[in-house]
């Protein structure tokens, strides 16, 4: 069975204040794989997350050149046509952060918050997708009795996973995790890391990860940014 | 040598502090012990009967009830012009205005926090005194000419506040809601504002004070010794901080004098109130958007 490709990005290059970070890449991650980026800090692996999702448009004095074409639908969109809707691609492609970023709000709301912003209303859905979420994201046992309570009262590795099933709730084809266990310890890391394996056949999943060994135990493919180029490390 | 300058750092911290708290307990005691035995039923409300006046069905001549009522429906409608602006100019400067444009109306709106309020006040009886010649001769200065300029006095804290408490959220709480696909109106409305409500608060309570307290702009626009309650808003009113400056300045008997200092103590206890409404409002909003399940 071949491995239909997802993304593809093509001569893409990306500026900081006239400051090269990205140099002319050009690269294609398959689907329904984990990609893990690794390199050394502040080369860009997460400004490169970031131009999957727009993110990085909010940050001043910034540019990029080079395109990117997502594939949706049987059809490659290019994802940064003045026609293609903004708030429809963050849907797609989800992302979760380094630090757990829970709002301030309780459980159920914090799941279901992506729905009110896509302008869900029907609460019997909105129960069922956040139930569906939370197991996805290996939480619901955890929390399925309190889930009027604060999100602040759950611990890191729960917080971080309230983050993940915050970014499934509307099924996204792609997950991007941002060094998503870098503030955990090993036994948290390693719920996150059987979940995003059981995540591999319903996303797309690219991580940033400064831990090889993780890096070994679950990526499908390994490639190192440095210099503003991406080299592939995987051997096959 | 620098333990030294440690120590004298925080001693003379402390002693600034003292002298803030000293001298605002130093204010209100010298108030409450010239005036509180003043207050009464009758300084309030007169020879007239309090249910009937607080019913609106009676005037009061010679009580501060009329000023009282003056002084919450100025503030009431002053802050009620300034807040909308002054947050919506807020979420401007701090979200949408960039570059150049934004160091223009900075600049601007610091210009106007440092117009002296008695010329706030000329500007809002000229601007009365205009809308009387073109526009309708029964315009006066009055009530909603009052609000409108105390709005324009205290709208730059408003605008400063609101920028700065929203400039201060971090960057992870402003991605927050964009990575999951919300729009720029959504992240503002349903992340940013409620984690700024604290700052937010704070600038509503700067103007409710300035506005209840505010003497200058109110003589030029429309406040009067005795009208009694305001019965429209395009009438004149009494309120509190003019009759505390007329009553030191003109006063014919001791009881006159320990009537302003009733006054100001009445006063005090209506900004009072008015900030802790704020408090319960802000407490309220923040639970309703956030919390409720």
């Amino acid at each position: 069975m071949e491995n239909k490709t997802k993304i593809k990005i093509n001569g893409l290059s990306f500026f900081y204040n006239d400051h090269r970070v990205l140099n002319n890449i050009t690269v294609s991650f398959p689907k329904n794989t984990i990609t893990a980026i690794v390199g050394p800090s502040g080369q860009g692996k997460t400004t490169l997350m970031m131009i999957l999702n727009r993110l990085w448009e909010s940050i001043p004095e910034t540019r990029m050149e080079g395109s990117v074409k997502i594939r949706f639908d049987d059809r490659f969109h290019k994802i940064y046509d003045q026609s293609y809707p903004l708030s429809q691609l963050r849907r797609l492609v989800g992302m979760v952060f380094q630090i757990p970023n829970p709002l301030p709000m309780s459980i159920y709301k914090n799941i279901a918050f992506p729905l009110k912003l896509a302008g869900v209303k029907d609460k019997g859905l909105i129960s069922e997708k956040v139930e569906t979420a939370l197991k996805n994201a290996f939480l619901w046992e955890e929390v399925k009795d309190r889930l009027k309570d604060n999100a602040f009262a759950l611990s890191g590795g729960q917080q971080q996973r309230l983050c993940i099933a915050r970014a499934l709730t509307l099924e996204p084809q792609i997950l991007l995790l941002d060094e998503p266990t870098s503030s955990l310890d090993a036994s948290a890391a390693s719920v996150i890391e059987e979940l995003m394996i059981n995540l591999k056949d319903r996303c797309t999943l690219l991580m940033v990860s400064h831990y090889l060994d993780q890096v070994k135990r679950i990526a499908d493919t390994v490639m190192e940014l440095s210099d503003g180029k991406l080299f592939n490390l995987t051997s096959d | 040598m620098d333990r030294v300058l440690e120590k004298v750092g925080t001693g003379f911290s402390w002693i600034c502090a003292m002298v803030l708290l000293g001298t605002v307990f130093c204010i209100v005691g010298y108030l409450l012990i010239n005036g509180i035995s003043t207050i009464n039923i009758k300084l309030i409300f007169g020879e007239t009967d309090p249910m009937n006046a607080l019913l609106f069905r009676k005037q009061v001549f010679d009580g501060l009830f009329p000023a009282i009522i003056g002084t919450f429906a100025l503030v009431a409608l002053s802050v009620s012009f300034a807040v909308p602006i002054g947050l919506a100019a807020g979420i401007y400067m701090a979200e949408y205005c960039r570059g150049s444009l934004k160091k223009v109306f900075s600049l601007f709106f610091d210009v106007l926090a440092g117009i002296p309020s008695i010329v706030v006040g000329l500007f809002g009886f000229s601007v009365a005194i205009f809308l009387h010649k073109y526009f309708s001769s029964k315009v006066y200065p009055c009530l909603f000419i009052s609000a409108l300029s105390l709005a324009f006095l205290v709208l730059p804290y408003l605008i400063r506040t609101t920028q700065i408490s929203l400039e201060n959220l971090s960057e992870g709480i402003r991605r927050t809601a964009p990575a999951l696909g919300a729009t720029k109106l959504q992240n503002i409305f349903y992340v940013l504002i409620p984690r700024s409500l604290s700052g937010i608060a704070s600038g509503v309570i700067l103007s409710i004070g300035r506005c209840a307290e505010d003497t200058a702009v109110i003589m030029l626009t429309g406040v009067v010794v005795t009208s009694g309650v305001p019965k429209s808003v395009f009438s004149n009113y009494e309120a509190l901080p003019f009759y505390i400056y007329y009553i030191s300045s003109q006063y014919s008997d001791k009881q006159e004098l320990l009537s302003g200092y009733a006054a100001a103590i009445i006063l005090l206890i209506i900004c009072g109130l008015l900030f802790m409404t704020t408090f319960f409002v802000k407490h309220r909003l923040t639970y309703h958007a956030l919390y409720r399940p």
